[in-house]
């Protein structure tokens, strides 16, 4: 099926982050999700184009990544797909963020997906067998 | 981003201006870490700060971890999206916040 919606293809360059926050931003308030949620979205969707620039790409700036934001009946759509090296399973899982304690474990990486699933109704990720990955992050639609 | 630096006396306040982010945390992360090498005392203040994402946080915790219990960092003033996103990762009681300069 169709899903209405846009798509941009984005050099894995850090500098190009702000350019990828703008547009989820306008896409959010184009279908009246409210400032707050939009805020915590916005960041979410940066983690997972951050981790494909860092950990799929290795930070090589000169790769592409896909983002593409669609809409269904029920879901507000952001999909990241990558080709670079698919995240290990053991990095993906939703384990909740860590205890205050814990802060030796932090990771920029490991924090953003648990961001991810923090923030949005529902996550999808999809690494592949030997290249690329693809994470969907849905939001619901508001009323 | 910009960072403004001012010192006096065994203390440095770091001012990142701007966004925090992926292509910008590295040069904060630098400028964290000397000035904890170089002082005793290291306050960032975050008031001016419009967005941070995880590569922000992690580089305040490491300069947190970086003055371990020998010196002394603070965060001052934070932004509503830095403390939303301190909130956000439950990070906010890590750190020692001073609301007011």
């Amino acid at each position: 099926m169709n899903k209405p919606g846009i798509a941009m293809e984005v050099s894995s360059d850090p500098a190009l982050l702000g350019v990828v926050r703008g547009a989820v931003r306008c896409f959010l308030d184009a279908y009246g999700v409210p400032n707050e949620r939009t805020a915590e979205a916005v960041l979410a969707v940066d983690e997972a184009c951050a981790n494909a620039i860092r950990h799929a790409y290795g930070g090589q700036k000169d790769r592409k990544f896909r983002l593409a934001m669609r809409t269904t009946e029920r879901w507000l759509e952001l999909e990241v797909r990558d080709s670079g090296k698919p995240a290990p399973r053991d990095k993906i899982v939703q384990k909740g963020l860590p205890e205050i304690s814990d802060h030796s474990e932090i990771t920029p990486g490991g924090l953003g997906v648990q961001l991810m699933y923090k923030v949005f109704d529902n996550v999808d990720f999809c690494p592949g067998k030997t290249r690329g990955n693809c994470v969907t992050l849905r939001l619901k639609r508001p009323e | 981003m910009e960072l403004n630096q001012t010192e006096e006396a065994g203390h440095v306040i770091l001012q990142p201006v701007g966004e925090v982010d992926l292509s910008t945390s590295p040069a904060l992360r630098d400028a964290i870490l000397a000035a904890i090498k170089a002082q005793d005392s290291v306050g960032v203040d975050l008031s001016q700060v419009d967005y941070m994402d995880s590569s922000g946080v992690a580089t305040l915790v490491e300069g947190l971890k970086a003055c371990a219990d020998k010196k002394k960092f603070t965060l001052l003033t934070p932004s509503e999206p830095v403390m939303k996103v301190l909130k956000l990762a439950r990070l906010d009681g890590l750190f020692r916040i001073q609301e007011q300069m």
